[in-house]
């Protein structure tokens, strides 16, 4: 009896130690993107009137370059090279489209030999593992998306040392650590391409709920930070009820959306999805629920006041059936696989000499001129919207 | 040590049991030698004192985990916190040190906190087992979530970066050539070996998985034993943590996450029976060279990632194949 005593004081003793630790950061309600970046909300939309360009911060410098260097590179200029593709895990249609536009890349290039290649789960472990063995197996250059940015850097800086060229794409990690990184949109304008689309269905007052994959993965937690900065910004009146974590796991997404969509009821107005993952998986859940808001017509559809909107990023294949359907009005991407493919021209650009600290565009094939930002990233475009009227011409 | 007098030792001893444990590990070794020899073929990059130096950093945490989780088999139970536990260790030895956090202690106390939950940690695990009497499995699958969840709660999606250069002496720097977690492996591997196969208490593992009432008649204080191998356990993951942020330079919640899985295929490739009552650290140790040497070797050669992981479940069922063989043969003799 003492005993069963015993153990539960000991239990409790951790829970509330759990907690208590827990709850000085629970207090805070301000997403950070978990780098401590200072975030930069765009401007409104025009319509309200009351805009004022005097608010406007002053066009920052650029920065200075920022990347580290590959550390006596052999000169393979115009030489056929071989690198190896590291996306954060293979087996998801994301990283499948990347994969295509590298290998589009590679063949228009014809010296170039692009091999993808990485664990199965989004870990930040086997990540570095298998970059490790490609280090020891010896490329001309790796490509890779980040899992986490400052555990992967120690292996991608092991890469520079033994000459090897670093370029990311996707996912950053530690600058120093990479020589460029693609960057498919910068983190503002997607916040405000998702913001502004879930306004347009759901009003400036709406509430709305986030699916996400960690709070820690860079772009899903720094976008987080910049939607909740521009819509404070831009929509004060909308109500955010709650972000939950749901890794990259199709039924994990599922079943946190539902939970949302159990626990708010009609309280909730619209889901953000912001994983390639979680958009068709909320899409299956707001479906399911009968909470999808078609046209009034359908004598089964929901009422204004319950219907739930999705707006989310998601790559066009697995959303066709919910816009089709009109479940979703506006899916926010870019093109992956431009992304892939800029990621290669990039990559070769940099190989052959063209392109180095300090030049401030790069040249890449049929997607032109693409400009350098924040130092040592490659920008490829504003971000796109996928709609019915569109998301028939994509297959990826 | 008096192991020799104790009447399990004798029992062990004077069976065929020893003959097959060393046969077992025998052929073990063989299949390692094998493995080495074909994947050593397949690329010229495989048999590198560098490369087989830096596998042995990637394989340390596991290996460190492995250990316990060996002990904890052998006496039939099992432990599928560990991964947890190291995920809630590196988080807390981030969350103590961090300079802008509530705490700010130095990070030499961080790191004695984050070893001293990991301990507690286990010990809860150990307490329930014993005391409440719920299966290890059970037991350690509701302390998998909890133990998760903490270390999510308590970062609050918030890594710990910027640790001060010392700090990464452990997990990536060398001493006399060699990465230092290794020696901290080493170290273990002797500790455990010697504990397990020469003492009172390691023997007394043994007869807890092949009887525990009679073992507890005998007058093995089991219960006691059982709690000091899970605290051990979570020691170890505390010990993994550790040297993991040291690694990697940074926490994270979800570190760790699918550490217990690879450690009981290492322990379970050893030739530790799951059912417990037979098992070693050296086959233990051969188990979870082979997976990472596997791993390891066959990117070298070309195969992809999700190859990999078809052929190390090919490896672990033809092991367990072989040791089923193995003990049927002996049992029928």
């Amino acid at each position: 009896m003492r005993k069963t005593l015993l153990v539960g004081l000991l239990l409790t003793t951790v829970l509330v130690l759990g907690f208590a630790l827990a709850m000085p950061a629970a207090a805070q309600d301000r997403w950070d993107g978990a780098d401590d970046l200072p975030v930069s909300p765009l401007e409104c939309p025009a319509m309200d009137g009351e805009m004022a360009a005097t608010d406007e911060p002053a066009a920052m410098e650029a920065p200075e370059y920022d990347g580290g260097q590959a550390v006596n590179a052999p000169d393979l200029a115009g030489q056929d090279i071989v690198l190896v593709d590291v996306p954060k895990l293979v087996g998801i249609g994301y990283f499948a489209a990347t994969t295509l536009g590298e290998q589009q890349a590679a063949e228009e290039l014809g010296n170039v030999t692009v091999t993808t290649d990485a664990p199965t789960e989004a870990n930040i472990d086997d990540q570095i593992a298998v970059i490790d063995n490609y280090i020891t197996q010896g490329v001309n250059g790796i490509l890779f998306a980040a899992n986490d940015p400052v555990a992967i850097a120690p292996v991608l800086r092991r890469a520079l040392e033994a000459g090897i060229h670093v370029v990311g794409y996707d996912a950053n990690s530690e600058p120093d650590a990479r020589e460029w990184f693609v960057n498919q949109a910068e983190f503002n304008g997607i916040a405000k391409a998702m913001v502004d689309s879930m306004v347009a269905e759901i009003g400036d007052a709406g509430s709305f709920a986030i699916v996400t994959s960690t709070f820690t993965t860079p772009n899903q937690a720094r976008w987080i930070a910049e939607m909740q900065a521009y819509q404070e910004k831009c929509y004060p009146g909308m109500t955010w009820l709650e972000t939950v974590e749901a890794q990259e796991d199709n039924q994990l997404s599922f079943n946190q959306a539902t939970t949302l969509l159990n626990k708010y009821g009609p309280d909730v107005d619209g889901l953000f999805a912001m994983t390639s993952v979680a958009t068709p998986a909320a899409a299956e859940a707001v479906t399911q629920a009968g909470l999808c808001s078609v046209d009034s017509a359908s004598a089964a559809a929901p009422s204004a006041e319950e219907a739930v909107a999705v707006v989310g990023l998601a790559t066009p294949n697995a959303m066709k059936p919910y816009v089709n359907d009109s479940c979703v009005k506006s899916v926010v991407l870019w093109n992956p696989i431009d992304l892939g493919y800029a990621a290669v021209y990039v990559m070769r650009a940099v190989v052959d000499g063209e392109f180095g600290p300090g030049d401030t565009t790069v040249e890449a094939g049929r997607l032109g001129t693409l400009t350098v930002v924040n130092g040592s990233e490659v920008l490829l475009g504003p971000p796109f919207i996928y709609t019915a009227e569109n998301i028939n011409d994509f297959d990826f | 040590m008096a192991a020799s007098s104790h009447p399990i030792e004798e029992r062990q001893g004077s069976s065929p049991l020893t003959n097959i444990l060393l046969r077992q590990e025998v052929i073990l070794f063989l299949i390692l030698i094998l493995a080495v020899t074909l994947l050593a073929l397949s690329s010229d990059k495989f048999l590198t004192v560098s490369n087989i130096l830096n596998q042995g950093r990637l394989l340390t945490e596991i290996g460190l985990v492995a250990l316990p989780m060996t002990f904890i088999i052998i006496t039939g139970g099992i432990d599928l916190s560990v991964g947890s536990i190291l995920g809630v260790c590196a988080i807390v030895l981030g969350y103590m040190w961090n300079p802008s956090g509530p705490f700010q202690l130095p990070l030499e106390a961080a790191i004695i906190v984050s070893l001293a939950l990991g301990t507690l940690c286990g010990l809860v695990n150990g307490l329930i087992i014993v005391y409440i009497g719920v299966p290890p499995l059970i037991t350690t699958l509701a302390t998998l979530a909890l133990y998760r969840g903490l270390a999510e709660g308590i970062s609050q999606a918030r890594s710990v970066r910027g640790y001060p250069e010392w700090f990464f002496q452990l997990g990536q720097g060398e001493v006399l050539g060699v990465p230092t977690q290794l020696w901290v492996l080493v170290f273990f591997v002797i500790v455990t070996a010697i504990i397990l196969s020469r003492t009172v208490f390691g023997r007394s593992l043994y007869a807890i998985g092949n009887n525990e009432l009679g073992a507890r008649f005998s007058g093995i204080p089991t219960g006691l034993y059982k709690i000091i191998i899970y605290a051990f356990s979570g020691f170890m993951s505390g010990m993994a943590a550790w040297i993991f942020v040291s690694r990697v330079t940074t926490t994270r919640s979800d570190m760790g996450s699918g550490l217990e899985l690879d450690a009981i295929a290492a322990v379970v490739l050893g030739g530790t029976s799951i059912f417990g009552g037979t098992g070693s650290i050296v086959g233990t140790v051969i188990g979870f060279v082979l997976i990472q040497l596997l791993k390891n070797g066959l990117s070298l050669a070309g195969v992809t990632t999700d190859g990999t992981i078809v052929v190390i479940g090919t490896v672990l069922i033809l092991a367990i194949l072989i040791n089923n063989f193995i003990q049927r043969r002996t049992n029928a003799a």
